[in-house]
C-alpha cells in the first residue's frame, strides 16, 4: 500500500515538473491534469487500485522529467501572448 | 598608512558607488525588462505586429503535439531506425514490432481488427485512395458515387477527378444545420452506386452527421460506406461496426500526434477491394508501397491510445470552453449566429457569423487570436466557405464567419481573451458600419434597392 504522503509528494513533484515548461499550454494543461488525476482518485480504496494508480501517475512523471529537457533547450522565441500581457 | 588609508577610500569610493550603482542598474533592468521585453516579444511577420504568440483557437486545422506523444516518438527515434519490412535482421524486426504495436492502437480506439488498418501520408491520401481506388478496382460495374456538398476538398476533388474519367457523382445538398437528409440519400442510391462517402465530423462546422443511420441504408443497398473521420476519431466514440463503413480515413495530426501519417481502415469482412494509388514494394497488404514511417506511426499510434484514454476528461472541459466562449460573445453582442446544428456538434468547434461585419477587417483585427474563417485551403481566398453556401447562408453572413477551435491544451483565461478581443473587434467595426446604423434605425437592409452608379 502506498502511503498518503508517498502521494502527495508524486503529485508535488508532477506540478513542480509541469511548471517549467516553456511553453504556457503545456504548463497550464500539466498543472490542470496533474491535480484533477489526483483528485479524480482521491477516494480510491482499494490497495490494487491505489498502487496501479500510483505506478501510473509515476510513469507520467518520468514522461514528464523526460521531455521537459528537450522542451527547455528548445524555448519558444517569443512569449505566448497570455504571458506577455501577464507581466 | 597614507597608503593604507588611500586604499581604503579607493575601495570604499569604487565599492560603495558600485554597488548603489549596480542596484540601480538592477532595478533599472528589471522596470525596463517588462517594457522592453513587451517590445522585444513582439513579432514583426507578414506586415503585421503582434505582441507575442498569438492564442491558439485552429484546433480544426491542426494541433500541437502533446508531449507524452512526443516522448513514445523520441524513444523510437533514436534506435529503432531500421526498415519496418527488413526480414532477415534485429532491426528490421524491432521497427516491424513498434509498427504493429502502433496498429494496434490505433484499431483499438475505432473498434477495428488491426489487420484492417493501413498506414498512409494522411487523412488526404486516405480518402483519395477510398475514393478512387474503390471505383476504381469496381469500374465494370459501378459508375456511380455519392457525396455531399459540405465534404472536405479532398474527397470533392477526388469525386470532380472521377467525373473526368466518366463516373457520375451526386453531391447532396445538406439541411440548414448541415445534416444530410437520410430520405435523399436513400434516393440518390442507385443500382450502380459503387461508393457512399459522408464525412463523421465537419471540419468547417463540426456538425456530427448521424453515422449510424447512414451506414444502415448503405447495407440495405449492398453500397460500400466510406467515410472521413479525421475529425472525428479520439474525440467522438468511434465504432466501425456500428457504423456499418467499409473505408474510414483518419489522421494523426488532428488529435495532437505528428503530422504527415495517417491511416485508412479497410474492412475485412465483408471484403472491400481497392486499386492502389501506390505501386511498389507491397507493403502494408499492398495497399500503400512505401516504407512505412515507423516514428511518425508510433506517433499516431500514442496519440490514439492517449485520445482513448483522455476523451471523456478532455470533453468535459472542452464542452466547458464552448459553453463560455458562446455565452461570452452572446451576451456582449447582438447579431450572433451559430453555423451548424448546436446539437449534433463536436464540442470543440463554434463557428461563429457576425452580422453587419465585413469578415477579412475582423480577421485582420483579430492578429492576437489565431483563428481562421473556415478550413484552411480556403481561408485564404476571398470567396466565403463553400461549406456555409452548401448550408445555405446567406452570402454576408458566410463572409464574416469565424471558426473557433478548442482543443485539451485551451485555457479559460485564453477563451476569456478572445471573447474580450473578439467583441472589442466586432464592436470597433460595427461602430463604423453604415449598415449597422441603418439597422438600429430599424430599417431592413435585405429589402434595400441599392443603386448601381
Amino acid at each position: 500500500m502506498v502511503s498518503s504522503s508517498e502521494v502527495l509528494s508524486l503529485c508535488r513533484a508532477l506540478l513542480r515538473a509541469g511548471r517549467q515548461f516553456p511553453d504556457y499550454n503545456i504548463r497550464e494543461y500539466s498543472k490542470r491534469r496533474t491535480l484533477d488525476g489526483f483528485r479524480m482518485n482521491k477516494n480510491l480504496t482499494d490497495p490494487s487500485k491505489v498502487t496501479e494508480a500510483y505506478a501510473e501517475a509515476k510513469k507520467q512523471l518520468f514522461v514528464a522529467e523526460r521531455v521537459l529537457k528537450v522542451y527547455l533547450a528548445y524555448p519558444p522565441k517569443t512569449k505566448n501572448i497570455m504571458e506577455v500581457k501577464l507581466q | 598608512m597614507a597608503s593604507k588609508v588611500i586604499s581604503a577610500t579607493i575601495r570604499r569610493t569604487l565599492t560603495k558607488p558600485h554597488g548603489t550603482f549596480s542596484r540601480c542598474r538592477y532595478l533599472s533592468t528589471a522596470a525596463a525588462a517588462t517594457e522592453v521585453n513587451y517590445e522585444d516579444e513582439s513579432i514583426m511577420m507578414k506586415g503585421v505586429r503582434i505582441s507575442g504568440r498569438p492564442l491558439y483557437l485552429d484546433m480544426q486545422a491542426t494541433t500541437p503535439i502533446d508531449p507524452r506523444v512526443f516522448d513514445a516518438m523520441n524513444a523510437s527515434q533514436i534506435h529503432e531506425y531500421g526498415n519496418p519490412h527488413s526480414r532477415t535482421h534485429l532491426y528490421g524486426w524491432e521497427a516491424e514490432n513498434a509498427v504493429e504495436n502502433a496498429r494496434n492502437q490505433v484499431a483499438k480506439l475505432i473498434e477495428a481488427s488491426p489487420k484492417e488498418i493501413v498506414f498512409v501520408s494522411g487523412a488526404t491520401e486516405a480518402n483519395n485512395m477510398a475514393v478512387k481506388g474503390v471505383m476504381h478496382f469496381y469500374k465494370d460495374t459501378k459508375k456511380h458515387v455519392i457525396t455531399t456538398q459540405t465534404e472536405h476538398k479532398c474527397v470533392l476533388d477526388s469525386c470532380r477527378h472521377l467525373q473526368q474519367e466518366g463516373f457520375e457523382v451526386t453531391y447532396l445538398p445538406v439541411k440548414t444545420d448541415g445534416l444530410v437528409d437520410l430520405e435523399m440519400l436513400r434516393e440518390a442510391i442507385r443500382p450502380d452506386t459503387g461508393l457512399v462517402s459522408i464525412m463523421a465530423v465537419n471540419n468547417e462546422i463540426g456538425v456530427v452527421q448521424p453515422m449510424e443511420e447512414i451506414g444502415m441504408i448503405c447495407k440495405e443497398h449492398n453500397v460500400p460506406f466510406h467515410t472521413d473521420a479525421a475529425q472525428a476519431i479520439g474525440k467522438i466514440p468511434v465504432d466501425v461496426k456500428k457504423w456499418n463503413v467499409a473505408l474510414m480515413s483518419m489522421s494523426a495530426h488532428k488529435i495532437y500526434g505528428p503530422k504527415g501519417v495517417g491511416a485508412l481502415y479497410v474492412r475485412r469482412r465483408p471484403r472491400i477491394r481497392l486499386e492502389p494509388l501506390m505501386n511498389g514494394g507491397g507493403q502494408e497488404r499492398g495497399l500503400r508501397s512505401g516504407t512505412g514511417a515507423t516514428q511518425q506511426i508510433v506517433g499516431f499510434g500514442a496519440a490514439c491510445e492517449l485520445a482513448m484514454k483522455e476523451m471523456e476528461y478532455d470533453e468535459k472541459w472542452i464542452k466547458g470552453l464552448q459553453e463560455r466562449l458562446l455565452n461570452g460573445v452572446r451576451e456582449k453582442l447582438d447579431g450572433v449566429v451559430v453555423n451548424g446544428s448546436m446539437d449534433s456538434r463536436y464540442v470543440g468547434n463554434l463557428n461563429l457569423s457576425f452580422a453587419y461585419v465585413e469578415g477579412e477587417s475582423l480577421l485582420m483585427g483579430l492578429k492576437e487570436v489565431a483563428v481562421s474563417s473556415g478550413s484552411a485551403c480556403t481561408s485564404a481566398s476571398l470567396e466565403p466557405s463553400y461549406v456555409l453556401r452548401a448550408l445555405g447562408v446567406d452570402e454576408d453572413m458566410a463572409h464574416t464567419s469565424i471558426r473557433f477551435g478548442i482543443g485539451r491544451f485551451t485555457t479559460k483565461e485564453e477563451i476569456d481573451k478572445a471573447v474580450e478581443l473578439t467583441v472589442k473587434q466586432v464592436e470597433k467595426l460595427r461602430e463604423m458600419s453604415p449598415l449597422y446604423e441603418m439597422v438600429k434605425e430599424g430599417i431592413d437592409i435585405k429589402n434595400i434597392q441599392w443603386s448601381q452608379h
